[in-house]
């Protein structure tokens, strides 16, 4: 892999249905947009906007999509070795140990155990776990276990680090902290990155340009430019600036986020008939 | 690494379980069909083979007219009834025995710590060999085997109430006190409500473990039952009676089982 | 601080064994003075030394060797057929709709009481316990099997895929690993049936090992014998039990 090819990702109109005929929905509609070399770009959207389906597709888990996801001048169809898939949910193997979930991917390709368990050690360090390489995920706590997971999809050295909220299911404060950890970890490596998420604060706190999608269809909103200052911290959730963009970007968001609240009472309560 | 050209993902379709279309009704009922035919088919062919000796492996053709004929007889619904009889009082003393012990024990973590234990190896042992043991207390007649099939129910029971009692969700019982429940309240309302399925559970397993040791404890000494008349026509080696007696026996565990099955699933 | 709350869990476990003793002493002294009917119960003393008796007269350590060939034989059987049988009916969907709840009906029929079948076909022999214990325990693992392979979570499929894994690389590395504890559950509940399968055969047909020996004994009115015996026979099943449980959690530390 030389240098000169540039990892460059771009999402260029592209559509997503979801079954056929009348009865289709349209889950992504004609998005577009870019992800240049080491940038740290978010998607936001409220619940139900098809950032998961986008994540999907990007990471090649949809092939039947129209328009064109494209690393470098490969249109994405099936899972793509430069792109690294960060899940939502808890992914780590629980019959493994950290350091064996870490070298997994190495193991796959043939790397001899040596060298892929140093290779893991780097990236166990890195995200904060040194000195828990032999524990099993089920004596890590929740943030412990998303780190490992992050680990294990850094060891692959992807060009593009993708992102469906890692940290959804952790507290507020855990969540804050380990934005720190992302950031210490995107400046070191000058890793571009794609993050899909529903949380204001951790778009602002972590993102270069934040793309903010619609609710049902899916469409680009508009695309906000962060410029706080780099290197970033949790901290910088206390400046003006902060606040600033985080007001601004929920002007965007509410108007969506709250279509997305009605409709889902709107189901629950044809779902919910009264029971007896 | 190629930079031009469409990277695909490897055929691995059947491991995508959404992918997959759930098998039509149509197909799974072919399946279902053909499996049938062939199972009766290899029993036709070993049947005609001659392999085995004797009536060993009879026909179809022998088999269910021997099993009808079975259905037409007094014997078979006065032995039935025999069995019912004693697998009902068995569940019955178990099942209250086995609710008063499991509640005690699901009450009371000292209790619990001290007994389930016992209780919770001792269930899987087999059971048939206390016969001997209900014999000696309780002679050869019917009350032997309901000894039996009662200690073979209650087990299940009162380990499947204990369990059910202390998954009750704490925050319902705080849900009682915080409206000032009684303790009568507490119990009719909140307590067994939430315990219904595993209840039920409990005597779903402890009717199968009933039924199974008194046919077996009628097999080994008795005058009736179901269990009797198995041994009868072994004895007699009317090979046909006995697949049809066996037969009518699976299909009649079957249906009580799923019959409780259901009674239980209801209560979610 | 740990010592502390290991003598609390000791506590209790103290109390059960102690309160099975007193049991026993109370029936003692209750046969001693007569209230109690000794051809009825016999003498719990009585029964701790024809305990001794079994293992010197009655050859009761080879039963339990016959005993424990005719389960670890089925046992192992059970694995062998099972465990493929459950990866097939999980890799074919069709199969697995169509025969899974033929499959859960046959796990639960009184398969057992078809003993005198077995028997005409198959002769009277320790071929004929291990070729029963064999059907009776078949259907959990098979089930077990199927069901832990379904239930591998989705997201470790995706992270699989999103590494490009060949389908052998996903079974091996992925949906193996993910079903194996539910799998040896299966084979505990298999091992358990097969036990209890194989004693109780012994049991209703005279045949082998330490079920023959129960029915013998009792056959002979040695009551301090056949207690003994029942009571071996059910200690060395809950140390069976004990053992599988314990080996499960050996096998998988990490959980």
């Amino acid at each position: 892999m030389s240098a000169s090819a540039e990892p460059y990702l771009v999402i260029d109109n592209v559509l997503k249905r979801f079954g056929s005929g009348p009865e289709a929905t349209v889950a992504v509609d004609h998005m577009s947009f870019d992800v240049k070399p080491g940038e740290f770009v978010s998607v936001i959207g409220p619940s139900g906007c098809g950032k998961s389906t986008l994540f999907n597709i990007i990471g090649g888990l949809l092939g039947d999509y129209e328009g064109e996801v494209r690393v470098g001048a490969e249109r994405i169809s099936g899972p793509h070795p430069s792109i690294g898939m960060v899940f939502q949910e808890e992914s780590t193997f629980p019959w493994r140990s950290v350091i064996d979930n870490v070298a997994f991917p190495l193991e796959l390709r043939g790397v001899p155990k040596a060298e892929r368990h140093d290779r893991a050690h780097h990236f166990i360090d890195m995200v904060g776990l040194s000195g828990f390489a032999k524990h099993y995920p089920s004596q890590l706590s929740g943030g412990m276990k998303q780190r490992v997971s992050i680990a294990r999809t850094l060891v692959s050295e992807p060009q593009i680090l993708l992102m469906d909220e890692p940290f959804a299911a952790l507290d507020e404060q855990t969540r804050l902290l380990l934005g720190d950890k992302i950031l210490q970890i995107q400046q070191q490596l000058n890793q571009t990155t794609l993050l899909i998420t529903h949380n204001l604060t951790e778009a602002v706190q972590l993102s270069d340009r934040i793309v903010v999608m619609t609710y049902r269809p899916g469409r680009l909103k508009r695309i906000v430019n962060i410029d706080l200052p780099r290197p970033r911290t949790s901290e910088v959730v206390g400046s003006d600036a902060f606040g600033h963009y985080v007001a601004e970007i929920w002007s965007d968001l509410r108007e969506e986020a709250s279509s997305g609240m009605m409709d889902a009472e709107t189901t629950a309560a044809r779902r919910n008939r009264p029971r007896g | 690494m190629a930079a031009t050209g469409t990277v695909t993902a490897r055929k691995a379709a059947w491991l995508d379980l959404d992918a997959v279309a759930a098998p039509s009704r149509a197909a799974v009922a072919g399946v279902r069909v053909a499996v049938a035919c062939g199972i009766i088919g290899i029993w036709e062919a070993l049947s005609a083979s001659g392999l085995f000796f004797g009536d060993v492996v009879p026909s179809l053709a022998k088999i269910i007219p021997a099993m009808l004929g079975l259905l037409g007889q007094d014997v078979f619904w006065t032995n039935l009834q025999a069995t019912a009889w004693e697998t009902v009082a068995a569940l019955a003393i178990g099942a209250v025995a086995g609710v008063a012990c499991g509640i005690t024990l699901g009450a009371n973590e000292f209790l619990r710590k001290a007994y389930e234990p016992f209780l919770y190896y001792f269930s899987p042992t087999p059971r048939i060999i206390l016969f001997p043991i209900m014999i000696m207390w309780f002679g050869i007649g019917i009350e032997s085997k309901i000894a039996l099939g009662a200690l073979a129910s209650f087990f299940p029971i009162a380990l499947s109430t204990a369990a059910g009692m202390r998954g009750i969700e704490r925050v319902l019982i705080r849900v009682g006190r915080s409206f000032r429940a009684s303790g009568w309240q507490m119990a009719t309302k909140i307590y067994l409500p939430a315990m219904r399925v595993p209840v039920l559970t409990g005597v779903r397993l402890g009717f199968g473990g009933g039924l199974i040791t008194v046919l077996l404890a009628e097999t080994k000494l008795s005058n009736k039952g179901l269990g009797y008349l198995v041994m009868q026509y072994y004895q007699r080696f009317d090979m046909a009676t006995l697949y049809g007696l066996l037969i009518i026996l699976f299909v009649l565990a079957g249906v009580s089982n799923a019959l409780i099955g259901r009674w239980e699933r209801a209560g979610r | 601080m740990a010592e502390r709350t290991r003598l609390r869990d000791l506590a209790p476990i103290t109390v059960g064994i102690a309160s099975l003793a007193a049991i026993a002493v109370v029936a003692e002294l209750l046969l001693l003075a007569g209230v109690l009917n000794r051809y009825i119960l016999p003498l719990p003393s009585d029964v701790l030394v024809a305990l001794v008796r079994l293992v010197r007269e009655e050859d009761i350590l080879s039963r339990m060797g016959l005993t424990a060939f005719e389960v670890l034989t089925s046992g192992f059987l059970v694995i062998l057929a099972g465990v493929p049988l459950g990866v097939l009916l999980y890799r074919f969907r069709l199969m697995r709709a169509a025969l899974e709840d033929w499959l859960g009906a046959l796990a639960a029929a009184p398969i057992v009481l078809a003993f005198p079948l077995f028997l005409v076909l198959f002769g009277r022999g320790p071929k004929t316990i291990i070729i029963i214990s064999f059907v009776y325990g078949l259907a959990p693992v098979v089930l077990k099997t199927q069901e832990g392979l379904t239930a591998t979570r989705r997201v470790h499929v995706n992270v699989g895929r999103s590494l490009n894994m060949t389908p052998a690389q996903m079974f091996w590395k992925i949906l193996f690993p993910s079903a194996l504890p539910t799998i040896f559950t299966g084979i505990r509940l298999s091992w358990t049936f097969c036990l209890v399968t194989v004693v109780a055969v012994e049991f209703l047909v005279n045949l082998g090992g330490l079920g023959h020996l129960i029915n013998e004994l009792a056959e002979r009115y040695d009551m301090p014998g056949a207690y003994a015996a029942i009571t071996f026979v059910i200690l060395l099943s809950m140390g069976f039990f004990i053992v599988l449980e314990r080996i499960q959690s050996w096998l998988q530390p990490e959980r």
